[in-house]
């Protein structure tokens, strides 16, 4: 007890203080942790604050933040090549900025980290991660040692004091494994929480499948990965009359593409878990993350970086309401190796009032991910968002996920290709209709490669393996 | 020490010692103590608290006579402010209970001196109001049988060493006897006197508490008659019986020499049960009454 109120207290000056966080103080909290749920069942009282940090105090925040992003400026100036002539062209001083004079630091794309990875790196490489590369070139990020450690640690300590894994738990990974970094982050998590993985990657969907339903070892009790991927999961489970009395899964994490909420319901309702989690992560940001709460606002960790929404019209900070681009900021100590500063996700969000209403009102939040910034539709009647499409082509009758479709905008009117078996262009108007989108559908029936061709996804990225041909 | 003496010292005793416990007892069954987000009470735990048991006495003996009780007042205060705050919860009316009941303390003493039973009254209130709410704050956080028993057997060697090697026991109690908040429990009616110290008292609790969490009905049904035989009735009947054989009657018999060894076989009778239950397993038998809640400014 007294042992475990001194390493809080080490962790969180550490964090306050922006000093490096020894990842074994982590790990011995993680024990200190399993102890607490093994002898009262749940984590003590106010264990909100632990989970939310320092950070989720807005009193607090600004200050917090400021000193952070100098904090992070001042070692990028001194140890990455790009930042410190990046820093010097725009006329900064990384010691004096706040948030308010960050808009003067131009945004990282990902092409600069592609066109020069060698100037930023600021530590020891250990590991390196890629992006999947479905948006393009794929990026590479190396990690260090003490990021490889400490990031599975504070991850799996917030899992654990949330509820949301314990010990005996057994996850099972279906991302690709291109995501050394996430895949690996996943395996330590499990470790640490006494809890088992099962790495399965994007082998055919029935295999993953046959892996849900093993019960030697551990049975998943907890599965992770692409919603395309996912969804043909749950296409090929109720096509094998599968359903949730057949699962053992209670919760489900979703991340790197769009999950609409008819997506998320058939997960549901096919494996039976009570949570389908829509999360937020890319490994350029790491070990910054997102979780999406019931109102579907995307809170982003404040504890870990800065995120901004930069206006799609204007680059400048956008006001409540507005469309922009998601651009974050991995504060030091926690990314040390190649860090990125301002990093433009393309991700486009819609900012939020600083005051919300939802179960995770502490924490800052964007609206979900609506899509990329080039993939935006801008038609005669305005902005139609990837996110707006796809979820309302989920929605077609006898959908078969991952539903494929190519939408572009031809005099100033959106026309949707979707490759369907059992809708008709009248469904696909109506979905859209009911989302007050004008459009003009065509629904095609193409072959695997062709649907493929037609609208890659992360499920594209696909291992192939021995087990049913041989059978 | 004459025959009545020896009654009325077992007398009090036993009475401290059933009394003390059974309301810790009744705490736990009834309330909920709040815990910090992580931790649980461990081993290592219990190497902190011989530590302090081990500096406090040397910290007493060090202060100056009036830093002492005003100490003593403060730690008090905070005590029973965290112990009572899931009872009381509004701030205003526990801190009025909690300066009235040192206030009483302080007075009685003042005025009345240091033999009154009215001052003894109320240090043994005090003082027995602070042991109920420590033992839920170890026991509610995690403290388990084996943890205290083995903490008592520590004490018992402790007290054996400092009563026989090191004679600071006896100093001890001269020093802090009759002092306002003087942690120790007792009466005092006319030349006949009883004293139990708060170290011996909580020992007791934190056992009886400690056994029926971990055992239920049957942990209690062995932990307090230990606690009532060899905590209050054997140290006080020992000094006379060791006179009357030997001659020389000691000035004192540290109640842990005598209560240590019977709590740890205790522990180990009860060990052959089966595991301890631990608290969620605890609280899964019992229902607990609304909790109290401060009503918003």
């Amino acid at each position: 007890m007294i042992e475990a109120g001194i390493r809080q207290v080490r962790v969180a000056l550490a964090m306050v203080f922006g000093r490096p966080v020894n990842p074994r103080l982590v790990e011995r909290l993680i024990g200190d942790a399993l102890a607490t749920i093994e002898e009262f069942g749940a984590p003590g009282d106010d264990v909100e604050q632990l989970i939310d940090g320092p950070f989720a105090d807005p009193a607090e925040r600004r200050d917090l933040q400021t000193r952070a992003l100098q904090r992070t400026a001042r070692r990028l100036a001194k140890r990455s090549v790009f930042y410190r002539e990046r820093f010097a062209a725009a006329g900064v001083d990384p010691g004096a900025l706040t948030p308010d004079s960050l808009r003067n630091v131009p945004v990282t794309r990902k092409a600069d980290l592609v066109a020069r990875p060698r100037d930023f790196i600021c530590g020891r490489p250990q590991m390196v991660t890629q992006t999947t590369g479905t948006t393009g070139a794929p990026a590479r990020v190396w990690v260090s040692r003490y990021e490889i450690e400490l990031w599975p640690a504070l991850i799996a300590l917030s899992l654990l004091l949330r509820g949301e894994a314990r010990p005996g738990d057994c996850m099972q990974v279906n991302m690709s494994s291109r995501a050394t970094a996430a895949v690996q982050e996943d395996v330590e998590v499990f470790r640490l929480l006494n809890a088992a993985t099962r790495v399965v990657g994007q082998v055919p969907p029935d295999e993953s499948l046959d892996h849900l339903l093993d019960t030697a070892g551990v049975t998943p009790t907890l599965l992770s990965g692409y919603p395309s991927y996912i969804g043909q999961m749950v296409s090929a489970a109720r096509r094998r009359g599968l359903g949730p009395d057949d699962f053992r899964l209670r919760g489900v994490y979703l991340g790197g593409e769009v999950l609409s909420p008819a997506l998320a319901r058939a997960v549901r309702e096919t494996f039976g878990a009570d949570q389908v989690a829509d999360t937020y992560g890319m490994t350029e940001l790491l070990p910054v993350g997102g979780r999406t709460c019931r109102h579907h606002h995307l809170h982003l960790d404040p504890n870990m970086g800065f995120a901004e929404v930069l206006d799609l019209e204007t680059g400048e900070p956008a006001e409540p309401g507005r469309l922009g681009t998601l651009a974050v900021t991995p504060y030091f100590p926690y990314r040390e190796c190649m860090p990125v500063f301002r990093y433009d996700t393309r991700d486009v969000v819609r900012a939020l009032p600083e005051r919300l209403d939802c179960e995770l009102a502490a924490v800052p939040a964007v609206s979900q991910v609506l899509g990329k910034a080039n993939r935006l539709l801008d038609t005669a009647a305005g902005l139609v968002t990837p996110r707006d499409v796809a979820e309302a082509l989920d929605e077609l009758p006898g959908a078969e996920w991952p539903v494929r479709y190519r939408a572009e905008v031809v005099d100033g009117k959106l026309h949707v290709t979707v490759v369907a078996e059992h809708a008709s262009p009248v469904d696909v108007t109506e979905r859209l209709g009911a989302r007050r989108i004008d459009a003009v559908a065509e629904v095609v029936r193409l072959g695997p490669e062709e649907a493929r061709a037609l609208c890659p996804l992360r499920c594209d990225l696909e291992e192939k393996t021995f087990v049913r041909g041989a059978a | 020490m004459s025959a009545g003496e020896t009654l009325f010292l077992a007398g009090v005793d036993c009475a401290f010692a059933l009394a003390v416990p059974l309301g810790a007892v009744l705490y736990l069954r009834r309330v909920r103590v709040p815990r910090p987000p992580v931790g649980t009470f461990n081993g290592r735990d219990i190497a902190v608290m011989m530590g302090f048991v081990l500096a406090l006495p040397f910290l007493y003996l060090a202060l100056p006579g009036a830093a002492l009780p005003a100490v003593l007042g403060l730690v008090f205060a905070g005590g029973l402010t965290v112990g009572y705050q899931p009872i009381v919860a509004r701030t205003l009316p526990r801190w009025a209970a909690i300066l009235a009941l040192l206030g009483a303390d302080l007075t009685s003493r003042l005025l009345l001196g240091g033999n009154s039973p009215v001052y003894w009254l109320a240090n043994s209130c005090v003082v027995g109001l602070i042991v109920v709410s420590a033992t839920n704050l170890n026991v509610q956080g995690g403290m388990r049988l084996r943890n205290i028993a083995w903490f008592i057997l520590l004490l018992g060697l402790y007290d054996l060493t400092f009563a026989t090697v090191l004679p600071l026991t006896q100093r001890l109690a001269d020093a802090i006897q009759g002092y306002p908040f003087a942690p120790s429990a007792g009466l005092r009616i006319g030349g006949l006197g009883a004293v139990i110290g708060m170290g011996d008292l909580l020992a007791y609790s934190l056992y009886t508490t400690a056994a029926y969490k971990a055992y239920g009905a049957a942990g209690l049904r062995t932990a307090l008659p230990l606690v009532v035989v060899f905590g209050g009735l054997v140290p006080a009947v020992t000094p006379p019986v060791v006179g009357w054989l030997t001659g020389h009657t000691p000035s004192l018999v540290p109640a842990q020499v005598v209560f240590a060894p019977a709590a740890f076989l205790g522990y180990l009778a009860l060990r052959r049960r089966g595991p301890e239950r631990r608290m969620r397993e605890y609280l899964a038998t019992v229902t607990l009454p609304a909790p109290v809640v401060e009503p918003a400014a």
